[in-house]
C-alpha cells in the first residue's frame, strides 16, 4: 500500500511541476511588457537611469544586501526568542540593518526592473517612486531605533522595536516585492 | 448490530464528525492556500495549526469513532482492491480504492503541516511554532520543501476530485451523501454504527490540547511565542 501510494506521489510530483510554473511564466511575460511601458515614463521623472552593464552589477548588490537583511533578521529573531539573548549577536544584527537601509533606495535606480533579467521588483517601483521612497525611509528609521536600542544594551527596547522592523519590512515588500518564483 | 436494510433505502454512512472535517479541512487547505498568496503568512500559519489539529483529530476517531470513519473497516489490501476493481466488493463508506486515496490525502497534508512547523518566512518575520528547535538554513531549506510538497497535495487533490467526477458519470453521487451524511444502500449491507458524541468531543479536546501545546512551546518544542 506504501509503495503504491509512494509511486502515485511521485508521479504526481512530476506531473504538477509543469502547471503552476507555466502560469507564472506567463505572468512573467505579461510583467515585462507592462513593465517596459512604465519604465518609460518612470525614467523622464527619474534622472539617472543606469546602463544595461551596470544594472546587471546593481541588480546582484541588492540581492546580497536584501539577502544580507533577511538573514539579520532571521538571526535576531532568533535571538529574542531564545529566552536569553546575546546582546552582541543583536548588535551585530541591528547594525547590519542599520547599515543596509539607508543603502535601499540608491540600489533602485531606473532601468533595474524586471524588464532588465531576473528580480523581484515589480515595476510600481518607479511607478508609485514617491510611495517606495517613504517605505524605504520608514525601515530605516525602524532600523536605526533598533540599533540605537541594542547599541544601548536595552534588550526591551530591542524587544519593542522589533515589531515596528517586521512591519517595515512587510509595509514595503507587500506591495513592491513579486512573489518568489 | 449489523442488520440488514431494504433494497435501496437511504441509511446514514458518514457520520457528522467525519462531514465536519472533511468539509473545514477542504477549507482551511484552500484558506492556507490563499492567504500565503496574499500577504497574511500569520493567518497561514494559524490555518496550518488548525489543520493539525483536524488531522490529530481524523486520526483519533479513526480508531474510537462510527463503523465508516475506522481505519480497521476501511483499510484494505491490494486484494481487496483488486476485487474491488472487477466488481466482487459492496459495503458502505470508503471503498478499497478509495481508501487509498484517503489515506494519501492525510499522510500528504499531515507531512504538508509537519513541514510547516519547522519553516520559517524569507523575511524572518514569520515562523513556524518549531523552527526555532532547527537552524535557520535547514528552517530555510523546510520552507522550499514545503513550498514544493503542495503539489503533491494539489495533485492528490485534483485526483480525489476527478474521482468524483467519473463515479458521478458513473451515475454514483460521492458529494450528496458527505453533506447529509446519507445515502441509498444495497439491501443486506451493514448498518453503519455510530459512534458516541462525548468521545467525539473527547478526541477534539485531545487534539486541540497536542496542537496549542506544540504552538506553546512546551517540553520537547522549545520556546516559542505567537506571532502577533
Amino acid at each position: 500500500m506504501r509503495i503504491a501510494f509512494l509511486t502515485v506521489a511521485c508521479c504526481l510530483v512530476l506531473s504538477d511541476c509543469g502547471g503552476p510554473q507555466t502560469s507564472q511564466a506567463n505572468n512573467a511575460q505579461a510583467n515585462i511588457s507592462d513593465s517596459r511601458d512604465e519604465n518609460q515614463a518612470a525614467a523622464s521623472s527619474l534622472q539617472a537611469r543606469v546602463s544595461a552593464g551596470d544594472a546587471a552589477k546593481v541588480m546582484h548588490e541588492r540581492h546580497e544586501a536584501m539577502e544580507g537583511l533577511g538573514k539579520a533578521m532571521k538571526a535576531l529573531h532568533r535571538q529574542l526568542e531564545s529566552g536569553k539573548p546575546d546582546i552582541d549577536a543583536v548588535r551585530q544584527q541591528t547594525a547590519t540593518m542599520a547599515t543596509t537601509a539607508p543603502r535601499i533606495p540608491g540600489l533602485f535606480p531606473a532601468g533595474t526592473g524586471p524588464d532588465a533579467g531576473k528580480t523581484r521588483a515589480k515595476p510600481q517601483i518607479w511607478t508609485e517612486h514617491d510611495l517606495f521612497l517613504r517605505r524605504a525611509k520608514d525601515f530605516e528609521i525602524a532600523a536605526q531605533a533598533i540599533d540605537a536600542a541594542a547599541r544601548a544594551g536595552d534588550l526591551n527596547k530591542v524587544m519593542a522595536s522589533h515589531d515596528g522592523v517586521d512591519k517595515a519590512c512587510k509595509a514595503c515588500h507587500d506591495p513592491f516585492r513579486a512573489p518568489e518564483h | 448490530m449489523a442488520q440488514n436494510q431494504a433494497p435501496g433505502s437511504v441509511q446514514p454512512i458518514w457520520d457528522l464528525p467525519i462531514r465536519l472535517v472533511h468539509w473545514t479541512l477542504a477549507g482551511l487547505v484552500a484558506f492556507s492556500w490563499w492567504s500565503v498568496h496574499n500577504h497574511h503568512t500569520d493567518w497561514h500559519i494559524w490555518s496550518g495549526c488548525a489543520i493539525l489539529t483536524l488531522l490529530i483529530f481524523r486520526l483519533l476517531w479513526g480508531f474510537v469513532g462510527s463503523s465508516t470513519a475506522r481505519f480497521a473497516n476501511f483499510v484494505r489490501g491490494p486484494k481487496t482492491v483488486l476485487a474491488y476493481l472487477r466488481g466482487r466488493w459492496s459495503g458502505i463508506g470508503h471503498t478499497p480504492l478509495g481508501a487509498l486515496s484517503v489515506l494519501a490525502l492525510f499522510v500528504a497534508i499531515a507531512i504538508q503541516a509537519t513541514l510547516g512547523l519547522f519553516s520559517e518566512d524569507e523575511d524572518g518575520i514569520y515562523t513556524g511554532p518549531l523552527s526555532g528547535l532547527v537552524s535557520i538554513d535547514t528552517s530555510d531549506k523546510v520552507r522550499d520543501v514545503h513550498e514544493l510538497w503542495f503539489n503533491v497535495v494539489l495533485g492528490l487533490i485534483a485526483l480525489h476530485v476527478a474521482a468524483i467526477v467519473f463515479y458521478r458519470f458513473r451515475g454514483r453521487h460521492l458529494t450528496k451523501p458527505m453533506i447529509t451524511g446519507r445515502a441509498a444502500v444495497d439491501a443486506g449491507t451493514a448498518a453503519m454504527r455510530p459512534g458516541k458524541w462525548w468521545a467525539a468531543l473527547l478526541c477534539l479536546a485531545v487534539a486541540i490540547g497536542i496542537v496549542r501545546w506544540i504552538v506553546a512551546g512546551g517540553p520537547p518544542f522549545g520556546h516559542w511565542t505567537p506571532p502577533s
